[in-house]
């Protein structure tokens, strides 16, 4: 077993908090992913899952907000249960539904980038609403677009041959029936970012 | 659900590393070449696999038999023409063998799970992604394999608190709420906790990495997993 001997590097304060904060919030979007729950507008079972993403971004900021989401990608590749109904390992990510992991830390990423205004991270309580309606939709339209190509490429759609029959087809799969379910999540995350419980988060 | 075991079969013996890079290879090779024939082949592959990994097709079927619905609807999906005739049965062809395909893949992800620990998994990650981002990387994958339980319970309980004081008679939008700002509360207070304990331990970017060696058999295996590769590229 090798030992380095070089001088020790520790890890800054802030950065330690920031490290661990991301690693929690991966770890709540995997549990976030068990929690469902049903709208009467549709039959489709919704997960919390991008809720998960929509608050990493509003929370952590730009870059911490897209590592955690990195790190919710990796640990479910080699194996912890956070992916959509506990589901892990590194086939889920070339599956049909891979373009939506694939997408969680970019949409993570823009929205924190859109919200916060910088790649710094901002008080969540002094974000404008309007910032965080067009982050919410950036997100959402980032997540929707991985979806929908991923789904059309990695379920072999035709996507080269006959792209916008394949586009359309996947979206009435991947993107369509969920959209009422988003709209609920992005209101959320925006009670939850304005909440006097968290404002001192 | 599905988790790792102790054994002592030959997927366990492996170095995670190279059930990473066996496990990479075979989706490369699954992807660039779809056709009914490379995916017997494969088959066969993932079947060698499931067996040196102690784990039987009935196993994985019972896990993934859940999502099997939602990957069938890929084929009539292909079938769907926006015209007449409205269905053309040879759309499905290709959406079914990536259906195929995904099932494969699945099966060997089975197969990494139950045999590698989350202790393996983060030294490999730590040693396969090279400086801070591979000690983050690391550092958090171990962290959320520990805390997924415990956010998990710190939810239940928000969940049982809520029901028993017949929350869920509550619309949908304030009960999710009151769901996410608890568990927010909640992830937040232990990662304040745990922040404060990593820096009183000095927490490094260069610890001492965990042990991890091949051996004879990881050479095998990535042999393997070259002349495949090879295979792919030359037919």
């Amino acid at each position: 077993m090798s030992t380095d001997t070089g001088s020790v590097a520790l890890v800054g304060d802030e950065v330690v908090e920031n490290v661990v904060r991301a690693a929690l919030f991966a770890a709540l979007t995997g549990v976030f992913s068990y929690v469902s729950f049903q709208l009467p507008v549709s039959p489709v079972p919704y997960t919390l899952q991008v809720l998960g993403i929509f608050l990493a971004g509003v929370f952590l900021g730009p870059r911490w907000g897209a590592a955690s989401l990195a790190l919710y990608v990796v640990a479910g590749a080699v194996g912890a249960p956070v992916y959509a109904y506990g589901a892990s390992g590194i086939g889920q990510l070339f599956s049909p539904w891979g373009g939506y992991l694939w997408s969680y830390p970019f949409a993570a990423g823009l929205l924190g980038y859109v919200a916060h205004g910088t790649d710094e991270r901002t008080p969540t309580g002094e974000i404008a609403l309007w910032r965080l309606a067009a982050g919410l939709t950036a997100a959402t339209v980032v997540i929707y677009a991985f979806g929908t190509v991923g789904y059309a490429y990695f379920g072999d759609l035709a996507l080269f041959a006959d792209p916008v029959r394949a586009l359309v087809s996947a979206a009435l799969v991947t993107a369509v029936p969920f959209v009422p379910g988003e709209i609920l999540k992005a209101v959320v995350a925006v009670l939850a970012a304005r909440s006097e419980r968290l404002r001192g988060a | 659900m599905l988790s790792h075991a102790p054994g002592d079969t030959l997927g366990h013996r492996l170095d995670p590393r190279t059930k990473l890079a066996a496990q990479a290879a075979i989706a490369a090779v699954a992807l660039a070449r779809s056709t009914p024939a490379w995916l017997l082949a494969l088959t066969l592959v993932c079947l060698v696999a499931l067996r040196g990994c102690g784990l039987s097709v009935r196993a994985v079927y019972a896990e993934y038999r859940g999502v099997l619905p939602f990957l069938l609807v890929a084929p009539l999906v292909g079938a769907l023409r926006f015209g007449p005739p409205w269905i053309e049965p040879a759309g499905v062809r290709d959406p079914l063998l990536a259906v195929y395909r995904t099932v494969l893949l699945l099966a060997l992800a089975a197969a990494y799970v139950r045999t590698t620990s989350p202790r393996e998994s983060r030294a490999a990650i730590a040693r396969l992604v090279p400086g801070r981002a591979g000690r983050f990387l690391g550092l958090g994958v171990a962290l959320v394999f520990r805390f997924l339980p415990l956010l998990r319970a710190d939810l239940r309980r928000l969940r049982e608190g809520s029901w028993v004081r017949l929350g869920d008679e509550r619309r949908v939008d304030r009960r999710v709420v009151h769901l996410a700002v608890g568990a927010l509360e909640r992830a937040f207070r232990r990662a304040d906790a745990l922040a404060l304990a990593l820096r009183a331990r000095c927490l490094s970017w260069n610890p001492t990495p965990p042990a991890l060696s091949f051996a004879r058999r990881d050479y095998a295996v990535l042999c393997l997993t070259g002349a495949l590769i090879a295979a792919a590229v030359a037919w």
